[in-house]
């Protein structure tokens, strides 16, 4: 009999399930972690709900963080916001072999482990996203002065992409708004960011456009016009390093028109 | 018919006109730098940069382009914006790039600000422009970001070392890899005179290095090092010429980087090449891939090229025209190569080499591995073994291999791919047959 202890599909989930998974005391291999629950049942298996705890989950980062290194945990953020059935029951596997090292920061390099890997890479999938998000994120200036952008990225990035903006603009008001799980993250000036559920957009973007904004945009799509060149024009290579998902948002690709991208 | 003498020019025509005029430098780079910000004032930097957009040619935009102003009293032969040539100018005032730099800054249009120039008047009065812009900038505005510089050759010492220590990264462009081509083809500009700026940037950072591992607080001079361009196909030079002098800047005066541009004819000039195919870009490439053969992965303009042999082969990239020439260094056993040995393979990078290393540590490698770690099995299954076996039998033959290899989806130029004289017979399609 196998228990599945299934778990929200946060960072804070996950980690409860990796906790309460281990403190069942059945056994590695009698466990299994999931995030989905979709009616899918399996014969022969127990399923159990945990409830998202942040006390355990900063339980289990202590220990991540002491006993395998804060890049381990680096690499467990950025894999558990990438969307994949399979990544609460690696993490736990990853967790289960980094403690059971003589060094468990050598964890992140076993790439030979298939569960490791498969957590390596969903952390290369998601930074790879949020690195993007990072420079495609286009700010609007609302008339109450507030910096307002919008994402819709396959991972959960806000979380890892909002302390880089909160670095950056320290002094502004900002909120990125995530489109496919209706979030935000909200900055207020001079103070901390935070993450909020179920915003609703409109009310954001009551106050309209600053006066400034149409200018900056046509300046902005003025300079993108004009620093490509004619004779190296490469679609192509445009297209693949920026491709169409991530311009939705993007000012210098929305034209009355459509194809402001194609010269 | 209508004449304009002399009007006033908004903002955007400027920024249209000067940043027009700035896209062929290629650097636009916002790397080498980690900053946080202070907590007031706007901006930071990341170590790795960011790109922002990319433009319709493929390159990436990290940073606001621009030139200070395109007038310029020089007549360089290749350039667009020369003395000779009758084309719109215009200039920016350093209040004007600085709305700029910061309204596009808030609203994460761009990493930082890459400010370039054409001589107005003097070098020194150039350079004393660009100087007060960065100050205003980084002083008035408290901006943090990312700001990349030229320096202007000739100008004083004294303003080049004030904007240094306000910029993150400064460069001089060598244009032409040659004294000979320089002479040629941009006759008021002299070598020594290019190269004094680049040296004196370079003790200073030196001697900066001194003064911070004293005082960790000190002010830092151009923190992200500095660079230079050259332009490729211009005046005659052979790919050995140009390795050795990137090779030279990189080992003399410690260069970030060094970019190649392929030549792109703007003006009509008869000191100028016609090249009928468009721009060398293959060519640039493989300059490019050499390039990081020799940051990254340790290889020497000497074992590339020689002077008998002074051009890339443009069929196949350096790396791998490299090992067919030396087959004799080759298999190499995954498990047991050191990772010098294995950033010599085809098909392993930097990354993959350093990944095996650390993963074969905890457990032994299969081919199935490789793979996910990102070895790029179509080119290195020639040269390797894991565990003392091939992926499947291969022949360590070079011309088996460079038939294989050339199989790839790279671009290459019509009719190179069949360098074996075989092809599919079809009924329709003789390639000597022309309508």
């Amino acid at each position: 009999m196998i228990r599945v202890f299934q778990c929200e599909d946060t960072l804070t989930g996950i980690l409860t399930g990796v906790y309460d998974a281990w403190d069942s005391r059945l056994g590695h291999e009698h466990v299994r972690l999931s995030t989905v629950c979709d009616g899918n049942l399996e014969l022969f298996c127990e399923y159990v709900q945990t409830e998202p705890d942040t006390e355990k989950a900063e339980k289990v980062i202590r220990t991540i963080k002491r006993r395998m290194g804060e890049e381990a945990f680096e690499m467990i953020a950025y894999a558990a916001s990438y969307p994949d059935d399979q990544k609460a029951d690696a993490i736990y596997r990853m967790i289960v072999t980094g403690l059971h090292l003589p060094d468990g920061r050598q964890i992140t390099g076993m790439l030979t482990h298939p569960q490791v890997r498969l957590v390596f890479e969903l952390r290369r999938k998601a930074w790879h996203i949020a690195h993007r998000y990072m420079g495609f994120v286009r700010f609007r200036e609302l008339e109450n002065g507030v910096l307002f952008s919008e994402i819709d990225g396959e991972a959960d990035v806000l979380a890892l992409i909002a302390p880089h903006f909160a670095d950056r603009l320290p002094l502004e008001n900002w909120a990125v708004y995530d489109h496919r799980r209706q979030k935000a993250a909200v900055h207020i000036s001079g103070k901390g960011w935070m993450i909020l559920e179920d915003v609703d957009k409109e009310q954001l973007l009551e106050p309209g456009a600053s006066a400034q904004e149409a200018e900056y945009e046509a300046l902005w799509k003025v300079f993108h016009r004009a620093i490509g060149i004619q004779e190296r024009t490469n679609g192509r290579l445009q297209m693949s390093l920026l491709p169409r998902k991530f311009r939705q948002f993007m000012n210098e690709f929305s034209c009355p028109e459509g194809r402001a991208d194609r010269p | 018919m209508k004449y304009r003498i002399e009007q006033q020019m908004d903002l955007r025509e400027k920024l249209g006109i000067l940043a027009d005029a700035a896209k062929y430098d290629v650097a636009c780079t916002s790397s080498g730098v980690e900053r946080k910000n202070t907590g007031y004032g706007v901006g930071n930097c990341i170590a790795p940069g960011i790109c922002h957009s990319f433009s319709a040619d493929g390159r990436c935009i990290s940073l606001l382009k621009i030139l200070f102003t395109n007038e310029c009293i020089f007549d360089c032969k290749y350039c667009i914006n020369r003395r000779s040539n009758d084309v719109p100018r215009a200039s920016f005032t350093p209040q004007e790039v600085c709305d700029l730099v910061m309204g596009f800054y808030r609203r994460n249009y761009i990493e930082g600000l890459f400010l370039s120039s054409g001589i107005l008047v003097s070098p020194d009065a150039t350079m004393e422009l660009l100087y007060q812009t960065l100050y205003k900038l980084r002083r008035e505005y408290h901006f943090q970001g990312y700001i990349h510089v030229k320096a202007i050759p000739g100008a004083d010492p004294v303003l080049i070392e004030r904007t240094g220590y306000l910029a993150d990264r400064m460069s001089v462009n060598l244009e032409l890899p040659t004294a000979e081509g320089l002479r040629a083809l941009a006759p008021q500009k002299q070598r020594p005179k290019m190269l004094a700026p680049i040296r004196q940037v370079y003790s200073e950072r030196q001697q900066n290095r001194q003064e911070l591992a004293l005082y960790r607080h000190a002010p830092k001079f151009v923190p992200a090092g500095q660079s230079t361009q050259m332009i490729i196909g211009a005046s005659g030079e052979s790919d050995w010429q140009i390795m050795k002098v990137a090779e030279h800047m990189y080992r003399k005066y410690e260069m970030k980087r060094v970019f190649y541009s392929a030549f792109l004819r703007v003006n009509e000039d008869r000191l100028l090449p016609v090249l009928p195919g468009g721009p060398p870009l293959l060519r640039e490439h493989r300059l490019y891939q050499a390039d990081w053969l020799l940051r990254f992965y340790g290889f020497g303009t000497e074992e590339l090229l020689s002077e008998d042999r002074p051009d890339f082969n443009l069929l196949l990239d350096p790396k791998c025209d490299w090992a067919l020439r030396h087959l004799e260094q080759f298999p190499v056993e995954v498990m047991r190569a050191d990772y010098h040995t294995l950033l010599r393979v085809p098909g392993i990078g930097y990354r993959s080499a350093g990944r095996i290393v650390r993963a074969r540590r905890l457990g032994t490698l299969d081919y199935e591995n490789l793979k996910k770690m990102g070895v790029v099995l179509k080119r290195a299954v020639y040269f390797i073994t894991c565990g003392g076996k091939q992926m499947y039998p291969v022949k360590l033959q070079e011309d088996y291999i460079l038939r294989n290899l050339m199989d790839g989806k790279e671009k290459l130029p019509a009719g190179a791919r069949d360098t074996s004289g075989y092809e599919q017979l079809s009924l329709f399609d003789d390639p000597r047959f022309s309508v």
